[in-house]
């Protein structure tokens, strides 16, 4: 039996409805709930965690029905978007605060406050109020209480959206390195794929309410179910090996092609290149231009997704997907066995683990 | 919200008018106000105050609010938490009915309260258990109760309407109990709106008149609070005392709303 098994999640609350969610995870899992917003993914975590009672299915947490349980009786963590840290309390005591339900000991809610603070490197602001915090910091201090309580299941609902793409980052480094300390199975709902990529093992993607696929994250990408397209446009995934470093660059030698990217990387990993289709430029002849990928391939499929065309590129035995407006479409010529260049940056060719 | 300033605004026709009606009626007000202030003369106003009758009366309205607007607090933020939180079968109801005494007039709700504690209903059972409500002390209590009550539950359930119930989820989530998060979190977050529910239910109970007149009696050193004794006064023709009981509960209710507007922002 897995760790976290949710069956047949049915709820109807005002207008929204899920129907039929399933998921399962491993301890130890780190599981994306990746959809576009109003998918019903923050729902499902407020589900999980017992804000609102079920119409309909079970929530099993290792081997034990959860579902009637109150909240408290859980113990799961949850982190918002907007932190939710008490704000007549300072960030030490909202840390301590959910310790003490299960540590009487002063001295040991102390050190394990401290230990959590230097993890995600909080320790100069535990003194202060929440209010006089950053959104990085606050969301750091959220993260902190969240996981010092060790809670079985911890659940993220868009932890990093309202930060800058620096502070991201950041904390996503900082994040992965707390939960391997404290070997927390995550929940993490998101409609950022760099946040999958990034962290998670797994990905299940939510559309109105239900499941549309599940797998690991390269599966789910590479090859995208045609609903889940229509949200989202996927993205190239290649597999390869990185062959030398030029400059800052790396160069990567995946399914036959050339990939230089501005990643950082060691000569001789195993490396998946991911890059965007809306990010690939398509061009008759090779052009001088900034871009360092100018790959030579042909035409190998056109369809209409929405307003916009995606053209699949066949390059040796790898195919490289690029979306284009219909004017640029028709402007090119664009058809079946056609010779075409496909360009993007070198900062576009994004190197995951 | 902030409008912007276009230039053509500032002369409008439209402004001027809503501008000036502003000035003139708070002119009005504030000048009536000061006619209060000085129309007696302070040797007046201070023998006023020294005086037996509205010593008393002072005495008595200070306990009887206070224990009014203790109890008033005690029902109202259970009440007003229960309709901010919970949906519960009446919950409609209880919200229409608990709206209506803002509507109708205290004198019908000192009426009625006087129906329900009189020899018809509840009355002989109270009296049985010793407690005389009708034309006494407790009398007063009970009208300022039901006056200020449901302006306290108003303040206190939007205090809690601001508060996200993510709060208490996150709360909940580690380990503690329904009440225990509502003690940590929800209470002290509330912190600001309940001081100032309770200064506002302060100034109500100080303030009842009509309720407290016709359940507690209004008589001359016995059930006499501060409105009373204005009325009194006023019909026996003794304007001094009548005059200083009107400043007194002016003062009290300006500093009421002084502190109310101060702290019902949140900031404590």
């Amino acid at each position: 039996m897995s760790f976290l098994e949710i069956r047949d999640l049915c709820l109807d609350v005002g207008g929204f409805e899920l129907s039929g969610i399933g998921l399962k995870a491993e301890k130890g899992d780190y599981l994306a709930l990746i959809g576009p917003s109003g998918s019903g993914k923050s729902l499902i975590l407020e589900t999980i965690i017992g804000f609102y009672g079920l119409e309909k299915g079970r929530i099993i947490l290792e081997g034990k029905d959860i579902t009637d349980l109150p909240p408290d009786m859980r113990h799961i963590s949850i982190v918002y978007q907007d932190h939710m840290l008490f704000p007549h309390m300072n960030v030490f005591e909202n840390i301590a605060y959910a310790l003490r339900k299960k540590v009487k000991d002063k001295k040991q809610i102390e050190t394990e406050v401290k230990q959590v603070a230097e993890v995600l490197g909080i320790s100069e602001l535990l003194h202060r109020k929440p209010t006089t915090l950053s959104g990085g910091e606050k969301q750091r201090a959220a993260l902190a209480r969240s996981l010092v309580a060790r809670p079985k299941l911890l659940l993220l609902d868009e932890p990093f959206s309202a930060l800058d793409t620096r502070t991201r980052e950041k904390l996503r480094e900082m994040l992965k390195k707390a939960i391997a300390d404290y070997s927390t199975t995550v929940l993490h709902v998101t409609h950022d794929f760099e946040d999958v990529w990034a962290l998670a093992n797994r990905v299940v993607v939510i559309r109105k309410g239900e499941v549309m696929q599940a797998g690991d994250p390269e599966s789910v990408f590479k090859r995208p179910s045609p609903d889940f397209v229509a949200e989202f446009l996927g993205t190239n995934v290649l597999k390869g090996k990185v062959k030398a470093l030029e400059g800052k660059l790396a160069v990567v030698e995946a399914e036959g092609l050339e990939i230089y990217s501005t990643d950082p990387a060691e000569p001789g990993e195993e490396v998946t290149v991911s890059i965007r289709p809306e990010e690939v430029i398509l061009a008759r002849e090779t052009v001088e231009s900034s871009a360092r990928n100018i790959l030579k391939g042909k035409v190998s499929g056109i369809f209409k997704k929405e307003h916009l065309v995606v053209v699949e590129v066949k390059m040796g035995s790898a195919e490289i997907k690029a979306v284009i407006t219909p004017t640029s479409c028709e402007m090119l010529g664009l058809e079946p066995g056609r010779e075409i260049y496909a360009v993007f940056k070198a900062s576009n060719a994004r190197i995951i683990r | 919200m902030q409008f912007l300033r276009s230039p053509g605004m500032n002369n409008s026709w439209f402004r001027n008018l809503t501008v000036g009606i502003a000035f003139f009626f708070t002119f009005l007000l504030f000048s009536s106000i000061g006619v209060l202030l000085f129309v007696l003369k302070p040797s007046e106003i201070i023998s006023s105050l020294l005086s037996e009758e509205m010593f008393y009366s002072m005495k008595l309205s200070m306990l009887t609010s206070s224990a009014s607007t203790f109890s008033v607090m005690c029902c109202s933020i259970p009440t007003a938490y229960a309709l901010s939180r919970y949906s519960f079968p009446g919950k409609r109801m209880v919200k229409a009915v608990l709206g209506l005494p803002m509507a109708f007039p205290e004198l019908v709700m000192g009426l009625a309260l006087l129906l329900l504690f009189g020899h018809g209903f509840l009355g002989p059972y109270l009296e049985m258990a010793g407690i005389k409500v009708i034309f006494s002390k407790l009398g007063i209590v009970v009208a300022q109760f039901f006056v200020a009550f449901p302006y306290a539950v108003r303040v206190i359930y939007s205090t809690f309407e601001d508060i996200n119930p993510r709060y208490e989820q996150v709360s909940r989530s580690f380990g503690y109990g329904e009440f225990e998060t509502f003690r940590h979190v929800t209470l002290p977050m509330a912190r600001s709106g309940l001081f100032a529910s309770s200064v506002i239910t302060f100034a109500r109970c100080i303030g009842a008149f009509g309720a407290v007149l016709v359940l507690a009696g209004g008589s001359y050193m016995h059930t006499e609070v501060l409105p009373v004794t204005l009325y009194l006064n006023i019909s026996y023709g003794n304007l001094e005392m009548a005059i200083t009981s009107g400043i007194l509960l002016m003062g009290i209710a300006f500093l009421a709303i002084l502190s109310f507007e101060r702290f019902e922002g949140g900031k404590l």
